[in-house]
């Protein structure tokens, strides 16, 4: 028995690696993706003021820091009893927009779009500067969308990494009539990019083979009226044919999901409680979701839809589901920012001591499902913490989908011409966000300690 | 020159702050050339000869100290980017608890798991204690910040690459805030989130923990601007810094005793959660622990769990 490793994984956020057994003919035994961290949070966080609670969570994760910081502000709403007026409620989210914005837009294009338009590139230039060598006006583009993103998180919570405004009631400051309006005068200009680019997007529908990494989940993800919302809906879970199977809100989640380990990684995984595998993320959001709700959205899923069907389980779509909901989130802000209300003086319900003794916020963070879930005693100091992110609900089908690619680019032992990257751009499409889902801890010898795997065997799936 | 980007056990934060220089990043890339960063590129190995590298992230375990004692030997100047870096950061909490205590919160204290799920396999230990990179490496430059701003990053990145040392503000938060002291008559310690924080006055000066007085600046006092207390992010200010006898915790007892005239040992009976509150980014760093009058010590071994 031998045994193959590619570490780390790159152009993912945070450490993972894949582990690939080959037997004596050479074969794939078995390969898994393994999350060699430990995210300590829920301990940590434990005896700390609640208050804190968005001030901190956002560390643990640089690329989607708001969603960690407003699923914490709205779990806050409830332990101190406080509604956001209209005004905090808008910021909180184009807050949400510039998130998606800057994290789908790094994604696309400067993360997973270079394994697409420089199919030949060598491992030194299979990258955003590589990108820039051959096409900079695209580049530019990007970097340009993405700054507008980070621009917007910036004005609504003060910083563009790690924003720090949201607070139990709102928002803890207004946004100024120039801001909006310079932010309005960017957005223009932003639509229009990405509306152009969709094209590339859409070029991809072409390129990508369907059956690489392919696996049949369930799926979840949150909509309001049968409409795309990241915020204030209900979650629901739909079969891998697209019945829906069910829908929580607030601390519901715990009837719906549980958490499990396997030996071989420190990343938790998720599935729906009567057993099945789910999804969760953009590819699971647009199954979810009857529509958009904007316009060019709504050509561009349609256009999807006509490519892959209405429940896609292609594993690579997630990369033009992305796409869809990137332009959503601009047309979304722009839209948002044309709203006078938003520069309303009040923004924030003001609040004293605990009212409720649980609080928990549900988002859909760019990557998925985000839910935490804060207990506290009367004084507001934690007693529990549960924190569930996209990546280990997603654990269970980047792993399946790793196993597939490894044995169609594995002969003989070895890895065909760009098979390694192709099995890392299948980990790429999850989009996984490894910090959210850790902290790190390695053995000594830096691998995953090797022991018996446990074979999971779970309905519906191989 | 030829760049890496080393993450150790940090949030990616620091790395994306790079790349929140947005064009610039094309100006600094037509003189140098990007040779190693995991998050955006393939290579899977730091190359030998690499001109500066940035590391952003604590040291949490033995592949942590591994990577940086391998970026340092093949750098030859190295960066600590970030909080995390300079001084621990977050991740340096985790000392709160034992290995075991998260381990058994991780996967079998949580609602969503079932009583008795499986501690993954032979459990590694982490160091001993977090550590923040200047404690385990020589370290060229210190860039502080969680992460550091984007207008402080342009003002030193392109004197930083083309070798020269960049003149910097060293001032404390409360430096760059616009805020002047109100009346501090009856003065009680407030929960950061209580009430609504008039917008005139200084922070602390109304009874919320503002930690502006002890911290590093460079970040335009960007929460008080925006009616939040400071929570230190950027690190202790340099006075702490310098000064053995200097410590987070008795330099904000002292300048609140100085605003309200309280004795000391009543404002450090109204201090709650110090850990979360004070020590959140500096936890972590031996420095900051060694120092004679650091709680660190006292909250690492009992925890104030
Ligand atoms: S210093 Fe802050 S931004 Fe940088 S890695 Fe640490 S937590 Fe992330
Ligand atoms: S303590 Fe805070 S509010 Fe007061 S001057 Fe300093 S930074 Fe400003
Ligand atoms: S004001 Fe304090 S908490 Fe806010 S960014 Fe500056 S150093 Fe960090």
């Amino acid at each position: 028995m031998k045994q193959m490793t590619i570490s780390p994984v790159t152009r993912v956020e945070g450490h993972g690696e894949v582990r690939i057994d080959l037997n004596d003919r050479g074969e794939v035994e078995r390969a898994h993706f393994s999350v060699v961290e430990l995210r300590g949070f829920e301990r940590f966080l434990v005896g700390a003021a609640v208050e804190e609670a968005p001030r901190i969570t956002p560390r643990i994760c640089g690329i989607c820091p708001t969603s960690h910081h407003l699923a914490a502000a709205k779990a806050l709403d409830q332990i101190f009893g406080a509604e956001p007026p209209e005004a905090g409620k808008k910021l909180r989210e184009l807050m949400m927009l510039g998130q998606y914005i800057h994290s789908h837009a790094l994604h696309f294009f400067m993360l997973a779009a270079p394994d697409y338009l420089l199919p030949g590139a060598g491992e030194g230039d299979r990258n955003v500067m590589g990108l820039a060598k051959g096409s900079m006006e695209l580049v530019k583009k990007a970097i340009a969308v993405r700054k507008f993103g980070q621009r917007i998180t910036e004005a609504v919570g003060g910083k563009p990494i790690h924003p720090a405004t949201g607070v139990p009631g709102g928002v803890s400051h207004p946004i100024q009539e120039s801001q909006r309006a310079s932010l309005l005068q960017m957005a223009e200009g932003v639509l229009a990019a990405a509306i152009e680019s969709w094209e590339i997007a859409h070029s991809l529908m072409d390129k990508i083979d369907p059956s690489v990494g392919l696996v049949n989940t369930a799926f979840m993800g949150m909509q309001k009226g049968g409409l795309f919302t990241f915020d204030g809906g209900q979650v629901q879970v739909c079969s891998p044919e697209g019945t829906t199977l069910g829908s929580f809100s607030g601390a519901d989640y715990v009837s719906q999901m549980e958490e499990y380990t396997e030996d071989w990684s420190y990343l938790k995984f998720c599935r729906l409680k009567a057993g099945q595998p789910y999804r969760v993320g953009p590819l699971a959001r647009l199954n979810i979701v009857n529509s958009m709700g904007t316009s060019e959205a709504d050509k561009a899923l349609a256009e999807y839809r006509k490519k892959y069907g209405r429940v896609v389980q292609t594993t690579l779509a997630y990369n033009i589901a992305r796409y869809v909901e990137f332009l959503w989130a601009c047309e979304r802000a722009k839209e948002l920012l044309q709203d006078s209300a938003l520069t309303a003086q009040k923004t924030r319900t003001p609040v004293e001591g605990v009212v409720n003794r649980r609080g928990v916020g549900i988002i859909e963070a760019p990557r998925g499902t985000l839910i935490h879930d804060y207990t506290v005693n009367e004084a507001g100091i934690i007693e529990r913490c549960n924190l569930i992110v996209a990546t280990c609900q997603n654990n269970y089908a980047m792993d399946r989908s790793v196993e597939e690619v490894a044995r169609r680019v594995i002969r003989d032992g070895k890895p065909i011409d760009g098979g390694v990257n192709l099995i890392e751009s299948v980990i790429r499409a999850y989009d996984p966000c490894l910090s959210c889902a850790t902290h790190m801890i390695k053995t000594e010898n830096g691998r995953m300690a090797s022991r018996p795997f446990i074979k999971i065997c779970i309905s519906g799936v191989r | 020159m030829k760049i890496a980007i080393e993450e150790l056990a940090g949030c990616s934060g620091c790395t994306i702050s790079l790349l929140d220089i947005h064009e610039e990043l094309l100006n600094v890339l037509k003189d140098h050339e990007i040779v190693y960063s995991p998050v955006i590129m393939d290579v899977k190995e730091p190359p030998n000869d690499i001109d500066i590298a940035f590391v952003t992230g604590a040291v949490r375990n033995e592949e942590n100290e591994k990577r940086l004692k391998e970026i340092r030997r093949k750098a030859k100047k190295v960066v600590a980017l970030g909080t995390c870096a300079c001084y621990g950061g977050i991740s340096g909490l985790s000392m709160l608890s034992s290995n075991e205590e998260i381990f058994r919160c991780v996967y079998q204290g949580v609602e969503t798991v079932k009583e008795g799920n499986l501690v993954p396999g032979k459990v590694p230990p982490f160091l001993y204690r977090a550590f923040a990179v200047g404690d385990l490496a020589r370290v060229d430059y210190y860039i502080t910040g969680c992460p550091p701003k984007e207008h402080y990053l342009n003002m030193i990145l392109p004197l930083l690459l083309k070798g020269e040392k960049p003149g910097l503000p060293r001032k404390s938060v409360c430096a760059e805030c616009d805020r002047v002291m109100g009346s501090v008559e009856g003065w009680k310690m407030k929960r950061r989130h209580e009430g609504t924080p008039d917008r005139e006055h200084c922070l602390l000066g109304q009874g919320y923990l503002c930690l502006g007085s002890v911290t590093f600046g460079r970040c335009g006092a960007t929460c008080p601007h925006n009616n939040i207390p400071c929570h230190g992010c950027n690190g202790p200010s340099l006075d702490i810094l310098r000064e053995p006898c200097r410590d987070i915790h008795n330099l904000i007892v002292r300048r609140i005793v100085d605003l309200t005239g309280l004795p000391a040992a009543q404002v450090e009976k109204e201090m709650f959660d110090i850990a979360h509150t004070l020590y959140t980014f500096t936890i972590g760093s031996l420095i900051m622990e060694d120092k004679e009058t650091s709680k660190i010590r006292d909250l690492v071994k009992g925890g104030n769990i």
